[in-house]
């Protein structure tokens, strides 16, 4: 009984939207399949270095960083079950996840964090959203205070996504201290 | 609650209050508008993002020959005229702002629908605004 707990109807968020899939969280680490077979996910419990939960609309995420900078979210749990699954990440896994919370005001001004592969942007220290370096094709200055990402074109996700992220752009007014005298990052 | 149409001033805009108050997840992930609070929802990773009204400055699409169909918003950033977030820029001296974003689409028609959803919910709000701005003097 204390081998794991399994979920179904859990969705991977990525890059192309999300997939659903069935998740299995034990003491070994996390594993999430598609449903109806294909891609799968699998991170070693040595190789998590944080947990976080987000409450999002109608449900919880699970965001799990790896050591190797990977970030990967997990959408779909009731409430019941973020406490259950706390309790067992710290008492089979020995780690006590974190609450992150989702900025919802709609702002567009806030700061940008990097950890591992990813850039956050955030809102008033809570999180508006994240996209990964590694899906970047290209980046460019326009300008003395604009940075343009570019992603990749990637038709092969078989994700739910029918508008997809091409191009996003960061303004940085003079007035910004964080990232004074270094012109190859935002 | 309702009360926000009367009491929010464009120094404070907020879409949501509550993470719940966000438009429930749909089947397919795409740019949604909602007009009750104001807001645009950007899929951005797996996610919903909601960027209130206030800031989206212009939205434009285009296609391109092989019936690729692109969206693209411009948000308002300080140092660009009329921007309506002086009173922010102040405030927020030190942040750095999403400036643009551009997403190809597979559906021609809803890009059309939400570009014209998105410039009409503008003109609304931007219509209010300068007419209670007008009252205020």
């Amino acid at each position: 009984m204390a081998e794991g707990h399994v979920f179904n109807s859990i969705s991977l968020g990525g890059r192309g939207g999300t997939n659903i899939g069935q998740i299995k969280v034990h003491s070994g680490g996390i594993v999430w399949k598609k449903q109806g077979g294909g891609k799968a996910v699998e991170v070693d419990r040595s190789n998590i270095s944080e947990i976080f939960w987000t409450k999002v609309p109608r449900s919880n995420q699970l965001g799990v960083r790896s050591k190797d900078g990977l970030y990967y979210k997990f959408i779909g749990f009731r409430d019941q079950e973020v406490a259950s699954l706390t309790n067992f990440f710290r008492s089979s896994c020995g780690i006590t996840p974190e609450e992150k919370q989702l900025s919802i005001t709609g702002h567009n001004w806030g700061e940008v964090d990097f950890n591992g592969n990813m850039l956050a942007f955030l809102v008033g220290s809570k999180q508006a959203f994240e996209i990964s370096l590694a899906d970047v094709s290209q980046t460019q200055m326009q300008g003395k205070n604009d940075v343009l990402l570019e992603f990749h074109v990637d038709d092969t996700t078989g994700a739910n996504e029918k508008d997809s992220l091409m191009e996003i752009s960061f303004h940085i007014p003079n007035s910004n201290t964080q990232f004074v005298g270094d012109e190859n990052r935002p | 609650g309702d009360n926000r149409s009367v009491s929010r001033s464009s120094t404070e805009l907020v879409a949501y209050k509550n993470v719940n108050d966000l438009p429930p997840p749909r089947g397919e992930m795409m740019i949604q508008v909602d007009q009750k609070n104001e807001a645009i929802l950007l899929p951005i990773y797996g996610s919903m993002v909601p960027f209130h009204i206030a800031t989206v400055k212009t939205i434009t699409s285009q296609s391109d020959t092989n019936r690729n169909c692109y969206v693209r918003i411009i948000f308002n950033v300080p140092g660009t005229p009329f921007s309506p977030h002086d009173a922010n820029t102040l405030k927020n001296q030190g942040a750095i702002y999403l400036k643009e974003v551009s997403f190809r689409s597979k559906d021609p028609r809803h890009v059309n629908e939400v570009v014209a959803q998105i410039k009409t919910l503008r003109r609304q709000v931007a219509a209010r605004e300068s007419e209670r701005a007008e009252r205020a003097t």
